[in-house]
């Protein structure tokens, strides 16, 4: 590293954070922020950093730290980022405030699609939404005289005859790595099946034909996979579409963008985006969504602060500044190619995580148990059984089920 | 020494143990009989979710805490006896399994194929972790002067190395087409997924855990060889004792304690083998122990855990380091005595 | 003992050399690499050719490159680095610390060569190739493709140096209270030959087996509320312990306890109990006795196992990224989190310089006190 280049940056540096300062009030109460690491955040605490007197906390470990920061009284963070399920622990503890007095005084301008509400109370201001949907490389496609597949089933007869042209490594990507992501591989599948997955008295529905269905769809789509696939979590299906690996994968929407990063990816241009494949019932996809709540164990000016702040945060600017870094619902987002599979996805049905208590439960013992089966230690019958068996344990653990 | 001044000394340290350590201890060992959860009540909520374009309402019965007047979410403990750490040994599926002599059936229950695992691991790199590392340091005990310093060196970095970036490591190194996975595959002529079958997953976790530990046993016993008795050696060459006679009957019973030390620290830190676990992937696959506990500890997204549970299995791991110890317990036992 | 009945068969001799040789080969071969990777574009290094990775042509093609003069002097200043430390470094701390105070010595020591190194390799040496490189023709045109992009990012954009900073107080109180409470621990257990002591050993075992992570999730409800409830005994001033540096190295000194009062005790079990008693019998207490007779001797175990204890306070990601807020987060968690839920390649290389960057100071440390390990375990501190 030259040292005229650390200096230009530092310098480059204190010229940006300088001129950049536009913020429409200045911040007189200190605030903190807790919110998880990736770039979106990134994008959204910088502005509302300008606003003075605020301290941006990215944090990995956020999951197991919100509740109980936002628990203490005071609250150790004024602004919590959150995304439909990390919000429940948060909501049943009462640790976050409702917002309907702040956001008719802050926050007209709001779409009313960004105010997540539980019985009428507003409690929470989506930025983001994210959906897995299908990328594909086009010019594969195209060659091979394919149509975009717009089912679960073309897709993996699509996949067959990528295979058998012997064009990529492997025709298919997926993030089935053990643990969250194969739970949400499953929860999409059954989502798409048209299942659910509790009960209202929060018993298991999952042992069933729907259930199974689902096993076998997973199962017949790792044939065309990297037999590695239990350990490819996005970021290496990511990296396996850029360097050409992989011709199609159901993917998170906010990986579009990286595909045609010149910097990392060998496929520019090539990778096309499309509604994520349908299952019997819906899209193979599940919508979720990132935003911000604020703590109720603050006084209401730091509240009513943490709000006005909060809402720069989410303004058209970060919007103009990194408009690559997610599917905005803000105000000023104008969804171009990348977002078109995202929106299309949406279009089609797919429909919301079923963010619950014991979704939450659900999803864990989902992500330990299917594997066995993927890797044919155990049948699909017994596999289902186990996970409800799981899930029980720790339902009645937790206290939902007696 | 008198004990007012035995106090005094050892005072501060046993104070932070007690306040950090055996404090924690106490509540592992009690959660690990009671549950605590929090009391619910059903109720019917409209709820409104962002979608790409317009909003989801849905009206459903949702289950959630009740609270207190202070806004505390009301909990309820209870005892429950053995009950957690039944759900943690799952004994009838134990012994439908035994009795069926399925061994597949037995490792489909997450203890004991974490128990399963997490034996082999520990009893098959001991052996290794001693021999490599004895190995390493008669080596570097018989290198030239000139390079031990170098040598030295270089053998501690596997040692000193973050395990997080260890762990790293090996997945920028073997991961898909990954340097060392391409090389292999180059040796022997046919394509490898070595993440992709528990064997090879075992065996790579096995071959990372020697090579990040030998080098301390290594560089224990060369400090130990440092101290061999000279002269014994030498009548022993004089009675016409042969190199491996030396070795056998000289040097490995000086290091004998050495060896000790050694594998009691090793048998400690390997039952809780977990970075491994994690840096490897092997979720799928192969879990240990501890990683079952911090498997069980780890908040789903809507924030359960199974601290009960976590207790348990915490207990069961300290009853397991506790019997594989007591040989050599016994051995620090008889040296106490011994020695005063 | 004659050389001649020491010399080896020259088989013997080739199969130690080459086993030591190979061995050298699998120790440094994972660190080497990842330092190669860490100056590549990403596209180079995660090719699966190795000559790609270290030739670097896509990062050449960038336009940044290394020649074969920079190489060179690179080079240069390494090797010049190593010796300084390894040779000439010792003597100069021991006559330059005043007694007693060694290891402080050697943590300026450390500080210092690490600063110096890093201006004269990041500052000066570029300066000089800059110069140098249109003047030299073939020797000065760029034959390997590296880019110290990837550590300006970390280092300046991600703030890196901030974490390195928290690393070195957490490290720094972990290592001097650890010490200063286990010696005395440790002493205290080697002359006492009571059940008693046995026992506390033997618990401090017991405790050494502990899961960590249980008792680090049994933290963390306490030290976040803790403000509430210190509030009736400290009053106004209570203080919220989580996030707090001070109470990391609390519970990381008491994690690290059993493993230091077993080292440490054995250790002074090794030094004959006659020097303190003979001057118990000129009338000191056991303090002074251990002041004056057992502190001048006590160094090299105590370095030894302040080694030991620096490596875990260093290494630990799970108290680390638990108990400390985002904003004052050392090293290790900090490179976790720049695996997140939108990591890209760019970000991994930047996370393989960060990993770099974590190990070059256990380099430097490892360099400056490899002999006073091995004579501290000499000594007798792992006389079980």
């Amino acid at each position: 590293m030259k040292l005229k280049t650390i200096l230009m940056a530092g310098a480059m540096s204190a010229v940006a954070s300088a001129g950049a300062a536009e913020c429409a009030f200045e911040n007189e109460v200190p605030l903190r922020s807790l919110t998880a690491g990736f770039e979106a955040w990134k994008a959204v605490t910088d502005n509302m950093a300008e606003c003075g007197n605020f301290e941006a906390n990215l944090d990995q470990e956020f999951r197991e730290k919100q509740p109980e920061a936002f628990a203490a009284d005071p609250s150790l963070y004024h602004i919590g980022g959150v995304a439909n399920s990390t919000m429940i622990p948060l909501l049943n503890a009462g640790t976050i405030r409702p917002l309907n007095d702040l956001v008719e005084e802050y926050g007209q301008h709001l779409s009313p699609n960004q105010l997540i509400t539980v019985d009428g109370d507003i409690m929470a201001i989506a930025m983001m939404v994210n959906n897995q949907h299908l990328m594909y490389r086009e010019d594969i496609l195209n060659d091979l005289d394919l149509e975009v597949p717009t089912t679960y089933d073309e897709m993996l007869e699509a996949a067959a005859v990528i295979q058998e042209a012997d064009v990529v490594e492997y025709p298919l990507g997926g993030t089935f790595a053990s643990g969250w992501n194969l739970g949400e591989e499953f929860v999409n599948m059954f989502l798409a099946h048209g299942g659910d997955f509790v009960d209202d008295n929060n018993m298991p529905t999952i042992n069933n034909e729907m259930g199974i269905a689902s096993l076998e769809k997973l199962k017949a789509a790792t044939q065309y996979m990297d037999p590695e696939y239990l350990a490819a979590d996005s970021t290496y299906v990511q990296q396996q579409f850029q360097q050409g690996q992989i011709a199609m994968a159901n993917l998170w929407a906010s990986r579009a963008g990286a595909m045609d990063d010149p910097e990392e990816s060998q496929v520019v241009g090539k990778v096309t985006m499309a509604s994520a494949p349908m299952g019997p019932e819906a899209p193979v996809s599940s919508i979720w969504w990132d935003g911000i709540v604020i703590a109720s164990n603050i006084t209401d000016e730091e509240a009513e602060a943490a709000f006005r702040v909060a809402m720069e945060g989410i303004d058209t600017e970060t919007v103009q500044e990194s408009p690559e870094a997610a599917v905005w619902l803000i105000d000023g987002y104008e969804p171009g190619d990348l977002a078109a599979g995202a929106a299309a996805t949406a279009a089609n049905g797919a429909r919301p995580y079923p963010a619950s208590s014991a979704m939450g439960i659900m999803h864990s013992v989902l992500g330990n148990g299917i594997a066995p089966y993927l890797n044919g230690n155990k049948d699909a019958e017994t596999t289902l059984a186990d996970i409800e068996a799981a899930y029980m344990t720790s339902a009645e653990e937790a206290g939902l089920v007696e | 020494m008198k004990p007012k001044v035995f106090a005094a000394f050892v005072g501060p340290s046993i104070f932070m143990m007690l306040l950090f350590i055996a404090f924690p201890l106490v509540s592992v060992f009690w959660n690990s009989f009671v549950v605590t959860q929090p009391v619910y009540e059903t109720v019917e909520v409209e709820n409104c979710t962002a979608g790409f374009l317009e909003q989801t309402c849905t009206t459903e019965m949702e289950t959630r805490p009740v609270l207190d007047e202070s806004g505390e979410i009301r909990r309820q403990t209870e005892f429950v006896g053995f009950q957690t750490y039944q759900n943690v040994l799952e004994m009838g599926r134990f012994w439908e399994a035994v009795k069926d002599r399925s061994w597949t059936a037995l490792q489909n229950i997450d203890f004991w194929k974490a128990l399963r695992f997490t034996l082999m691991f520990t009893l098959v790199t001991l052996p290794l972790v001693l021999g490599v590392g004895l190995a390493i340091a008669l080596v570097i005990n018989n290198a030239s002067q000139k390079i031990k310093g170098p040598v030295i060196f270089l053998s501690l970095l596997p040692f000193i190395i973050t395990p997080v970036i260890g762990a790293l490591s090996i997945n920028w190194l073997f991961r898909g087409d990954g340097i060392l996975t391409a090389f292999l595959e180059w040796w022997l002529e046919q394509d490898l997924a070595l993440f992709a079958q528990a064997w090879t997953i075992e065996l790579m976790m096995m071959f990372y855990r020697v090579w990040h530990v030998a080098p301390f046993a290594a560089i224990v016993f060369y400090a130990g060889l440092q101290t061999v008795n000279q002269d014994s050696l030498e009548s022993a060459v004089i009675d016409g004792a042969s190199r491996w006679q030396r070795l056998r009957l000289i040097v490995i019973p000086h290091l004998a304690p050495l060896l000790i030390f050694v594998a009691m620290i090793h048998l400690m830190d390997t039952y809780r083998v977990f970075e491994e676990v994690v840096g490897f992937r092997a979720e799928g696959y192969v879990i240990s122990l501890q990683w079952l506990t911090y498997d069980f500890l780890t908040p789903d997204q809507a924030g359960n855990r199974s601290i009960s549970r976590a207790s348990a299995s915490a207990m069961l791991t300290m009853i397991g380091i506790a019997i594989l110890l007591v040989p050599l317990l016994k051995r620090t036992w008889r040296d106490h005595k011994g020695s005063h | 003992m004659t050389a001649k009945a020491l010399r080896q068969p020259a088989s013997l001799r080739i199969v130690s050399g080459a086993f030591l040789a190979f061995w050298c080969l699998i120790a440094a071969f994972p660190i080497a690499w990842i330092a190669v990777m860490s100056f590549k574009s990403p596209v180079d290094a995660f090719d699966s050719n190795p000559l790609n990775v270290i030739f670097g042509p896509a990062t050449r093609a960038d336009g940044s490159g290394w020649s074969i003069l920079e190489i060179g002097l690179g080079l240069a200043v390494i090797w010049v680095t190593a010796r300084l430390t390894v040779r000439r470094a010792p003597p100069l701390v021991a006559s330059y610390s005043p007694g007693g105070y060694v290891a402080l010595g050697w943590i300026v020591a450390a500080v210092l060569i690490g600063l110096g190194f890093v201006l004269v390799f990041f500052g000066l040496l570029p300066l000089v190739t800059d110069l140098l490189n249109p003047i030299l023709g073939p020797l000065g045109r760029d034959i390997i493709g590296a880019t110290t992009e990837h550590y300006q990012t970390v280092w300046i954009e991600r703030g890196f140096i901030d974490n390195f900073r928290n690393s070195l107080i957490v490290t720094t109180g972990v290592v001097t209270i650890s010490l200063t409470v286990g010696t005395l621990a440790g002493y205290g257990l080697a002359r006492s030959g009571s059940t008693l002591a046995f026992w506390i050993l033997i618990i401090a075992l017991i405790f050494r087996s502990l899961p960590h992570s249980v008792l680090v999730a049994g933290y963390l409800p306490v030290f976040i509320n803790s403000a509430e409830w210190l509030a009736p005994i400290l009053g106004e001033n209570a203080p919220t312990l989580y996030g707090k540096p001070a109470a990391v190295i609390a519970v990381l000194v008491a994690i690290n306890q059993p493993f230091t009062i077993w080292m440490l005790r054995s250790f002074f079990a090794n030094i004959p109990a006659d020097l303190d008693e003979a001057a118990r019998v000129d009338g000191c207490s056991h303090f002074k006795a251990f002041r004056l007779v057992i502190m001048p001797v006590m160094w090299p175990g105590v370095i030894t196992t302040g080694l030991f204890s620096f490596l875990l306070a260093y290494n630990d990601f799970l108290v680390t990224s638990l108990l400390l807020d985002a904003s004052n987060q050392t090293m290790v968690p900090a490179i976790a989190g720049m695996f997140n839920r939108e990591t890209t390649t760019t970000d991994q290389v930047v996370a393989v310089a960060a990993a770099v960057s974590i190990t070059a100071p256990l380099f430097l440390l490892v360099m400056v006190f490899q002999r006073q390990i091995v004579s501290g375990l000499t000594a007798g501190a792992v006389k079980g």
